[in-house]
Parts: C-alpha cells; structure tokens; sequence
C-alpha cells in the first residue's frame, strides 16, 4: 500500500502541491487527475525522490520512502512524462543498465529484455541509439523498461501523451494486462476516458489540493448521471441532473442546440477544475 | 555492484566515444607542448624546458578529463535527458552511484594522462613515471571528477558546464604548477595556489619524474579535498530538494 500524509511541495514561494493525503491499495489502478500545473508530475517525482518533499510523507508498505531506501525503491518503476534516458544508448543498453541498477542477473535481463522489446514491436531496432528513435518507440522503449523489473508499482506519468489512438488503446490494454497481476499502478493523465477506461479510483487534484477522491462511478453519481449540453452563442454550458426525467425536462425548456447525454468523468473533471480542458 | 553498474556504463560511453574521447584528449596538451615546449625553446631549473613540462601536462590532463568526462555528462543527464531520474528511483545506494562516477571519471583522467605520455615518449627524455605517479594521477582524477560532480548538482541550465570548465578549471591549467613553479608566485597569493589540488598533484608527479621523493603534503592536500567535496556530493544526492 502507498499513503500520502500531508505531502507538500514548494518551489521558494509557489505552493505545487499543498498537503495532498490519500492511500493507494495494493494491486489498485489508481488515477490522479489535473488540470496543467495542478501538481501531478509533482507528486510523482517525489513518490520516485527526484524531489523532495517540503514536508509530508510517503509511505510504500507502511515503511518510509527516502533516497536510502532502497527496498522500498526496489518495488518501484516509473515512466516519467519526459524521455528521462541516456539518448546515446542503444535499447539493449538502456534495457542492460536498467537491469543493473536492479541486480538482475545478466541472463535474466537479456532473455527478459528480448521478450519485452519483442512483445513492444522494437526489436529490430534494438540497437538503435535512442536519439534515432522516433518519440512513440521511445515511450515505448521506456514501458519496457519499467516493466524489465517486474515492479510491484508502477507511477506512469502522462505515459500515452502523444500517443495516436490505437497504440494509447493498445498501451491500456498493456497496462490492465500488468494491473491483472496484482500490481499497483498510479497513472496520471490528461485524457480522462482513459482514467475513465481503466481506473478503479481517481483524484482529482487543483492546485496541488485534493479535490474529490473516488471510484469514477460514484463520483459521476454524485455530480448527476445526465447531461444538458447547450450549445448557445457564449461558451458551452452543461447541466447536470440525477435522473432523465430531470434532464428532459430542463431540455425541453432549453432553445435548440442542447443535446442530454451521459456525463463523463470529464465532467467531473471541468467541474472541478473550474475550467474546460486544456 | 553499483559502482560496476556505474563504471559499465562508463565504459559504454569510452567505447562508443572512443575517437572523440581520444583526440579530445590529445589537443590542447599537444598544443602546449609544440608552442612552449618545442617552439620556444627555453631552459627552466637548469634543463630544458619540456622536461618541467611534461609532469605538468600529465597532471594537468587527469584534470581535464576527469573534469570533463563527469561534469558535461551528469550535467546533460541531470537537466537534459532527466536519465538520473532513473537513478535516483532504483534501489541501487546512491553512495556508491557517486563513489562509481568518480572512480569513473577519474579513470578517464589517467586515460587522457597516459595518451601524453604515449605522445611525449620521444621528446621526455630521463623523467620517471611509476606506480606511485599512477596513483597521483588517479587522486587528481577523482578529486577532479568529485568536484565536477558536484558543480553538476548545482547546475541550473545546461550552459553552467562549459561556464564552469571556464571560471574554475582554465584558470587552474595556467597558475597550478603546469607551465611555471608556484615557487614564481607572490608571497600571500602563492599559499593560495598551492591548496588547490593540480598545484600538488602537478608538485608530486614532477617529482617523482626527477627522481625525487614527492612531499607528503601532497597526499594530505588531495585527500582532503576528496573527503569534503565526496562529502558535499554524497549530501547533495541524499539531501537536495530538488535534483
């Protein structure tokens, strides 16, 4: 299990993440929601310590997380939003040195290493420099990587950001594979139907506050489960009802143009935010 | 096993740099070499000039690269490629992450150390190179390649590396004991030059190669410095906020 207590994140005056607290369970798909700078890249660089908290804690296992604790970081993988390898390696040595840093044996990580880039689709090119890699087989390079240690966490940061349709469905596809196996997932992203698709929670974080924190269902229940969209001359302005009937009838008192729908996580999400998405 | 997981990845890099790491290496101290040594030709101490010279050199090119092969490196890695993120979430201890990248670079440094001295061969005639100037040369080198970690860490752009080469490690090449004797430097000023590590490892080297005993003092000034800026990269891993 992972907890945040309190964790907080400052750069000299601006606040990035204020006192966010919640638990993550083992073997759950967990999603973090936010509009851009609401702290979410933030909070994962410092579940993987490349920063620091201001004050606040994070706990893997009921067991501390700093820069020394190696058992708990061995439990963990990351994919960072950013390409965060060595661009003058080939694949097999960014697969290779991963390994190291995790005391694989070699064997292990070649035969493992073969596997993952075969099942990418990368492995005729295993050994291309990463500089000549085009920015989908990157991120793709980097999952394989992660996964090369068989994590018990994995903190996935945008991982699908840039991604075309069907490799972002192929990548969820992926990723409830490694869910299946008991492996906890935190994911933050900024495409909503993809928290939607695969989470079994999500927060929703604004200005590095914790905004709202449930199953995406129950958040969708609590906000109204019907939509009025009305598309007038201003912006697009949705209402939300908790029954159909409530929702005819606000449309029908609406001009044309206004269409009812299911609401989405999205709407959770703008609601929230207090702002569209970006 | 982290310091083998660092110095494989080292030796990743020398392999594919290889050429570049070479020629690199072989400029500037080539340079000096055709200009003060063979160019104009003068006598120091008694005896030709490059005989003083080529100590120096040696000394001077474990700076260099051991200097250059870590601060550019962790630099681009750091703030760049963001690869020390990689790192940094592993369970490998950071301690031995930093003691593998100043062996590292340290031996890059003796490897730039001995190309001069492959170079110099027909022009250094009498000097003597021995185990004991091996093991200057791997001191400089990891004092040098601890220093550049550091200023790594503290790098905020990608452009504070060469400004660092320039405020910190020219100046150095020229007044530490290379091309002239700290003994030529005024009182007050001289004591300060001779703190700073290449003036005694430059000191050391140029000793042995006359046949003379190095000056203890030497040892101790390089290994101080390796103790407290070790100590201040080891902190900074473990300790700063935001890597």
């Amino acid at each position: 299990m992972i907890e945040l207590r309190g964790l907080t994140k400052k750069f000299g005056d601006f606040t990035a993440v204020d006192g966010l607290s919640f638990e993550i369970k083992t073997g759950e798909f967990f999603g973090l929601l936010g509009p851009n700078g609401a702290g979410k890249t933030t909070t994962i660089s410092m579940m993987s310590t490349v920063l620091l908290p201001s004050s606040g804690e994070i706990y893997i296992d009921g067991t501390k997380l700093t820069r020394a604790a190696s058992e708990q970081k061995r439990k963990l993988a990351v994919i960072t939003q950013e390409y965060s390898m060595r661009q003058d390696m080939t694949m097999d040595e960014v697969m290779e040195y991963q390994g190291r840093l995790y005391y694989m044996p070699r064997k292990q990580i070649k035969e493992r290493s073969a596997q993952l880039l075969e099942f990418a689709g990368l492995s005729d090119y295993h050994r291309r420099t990463v500089r000549h890699l085009s920015g989908g087989m990157k991120r793709k390079l980097m999952i394989c990587r992660a996964l090369l240690i068989e994590p018990e966490i994995l903190l996935l940061d945008e991982p699908t950001a840039g991604m075309d349709a069907l490799s972002r469905r192929q990548m969820w596809n992926l990723l409830k594979q490694v869910n299946n196996r008991d492996m906890t997932i935190l994911l933050t992203t900024h495409y909503i139907e993809e928290a939607e698709a695969l989470c079994d929670r999500v927060a929703m974080i604004n200005r590095g506050r914790l905004q709202k924190l449930d199953s995406p269902q129950v958040l969708i229940k609590e906000l109204g489960e019907f939509t009025v969209d009305e598309t007038g001359e201003g912006d697009l302005k949705s209402s939300h009802f908790a029954t159909r009937e409530e929702a005819i009838r606000y449309l029908e008192s609406t001009g044309a143009g206004s269409v009812l729908r299911q609401t989405t996580l999205e709407d959770v999400f703008i609601d929230v935010a207090g702002r569209k998405l970006q | 096993m982290g310091i083998i997981t660092v110095l494989w990845e080292k030796w990743v890099e020398f392999r594919r740099d290889f050429y570049k790491i070479t020629v690199a290496a072989m400029i500037s101290p080539l340079m000096y070499l055709i200009i003060f040594g063979l160019g104009i030709r003068v006598t120091s101490h008694g005896q030709p000039y490059i005989q003083f010279l080529v100590p120096g050199l040696v000394a001077m090119c474990t700076m260099t690269g051991s200097f250059s092969a870590i601060a550019q490196n962790m630099s681009v890695q750091r703030l760049y490629e963001k690869a020390l993120d990689q790192v940094m979430v592993s369970p490998t201890p950071l301690w031995q992450f930093i003691l593998g990248q100043i062996i590292g670079g340290s031996l890059r440094g003796m490897y730039a150390a001995c190309v001069i001295l492959v170079l110099t061969t027909p022009v250094r005639r009498g000097l003597v190179f021995n185990g004991l100037s091996f093991f200057i040369m791997l001191l400089n080198g990891m004092v040098f390649a601890t220093l550049a970690l550091v200023l790594s860490f503290l790098a905020k752009t990608y452009s504070d590396a060469p400004r660092f080469n320039t405020y910190i490690i020219m100046p150095m090449t020229f007044l530490c004991n290379t091309f002239f004797s700290t003994e030529e430097i005024p009182d007050g000023f001289r004591q300060v030059i001779e703190i700073i590590p290449l003036s005694q490892a430059s000191g050391m080297i140029r000793s042995i190669a006359q046949g003379e005993a190095p000056e203890l003092i030497g040892f101790a000034v390089l290994a101080g410095w390796l103790v407290i800026l070790g100590t201040i990269s080891v902190v900074f891993i473990y300790r700063k906020k935001n890597l």
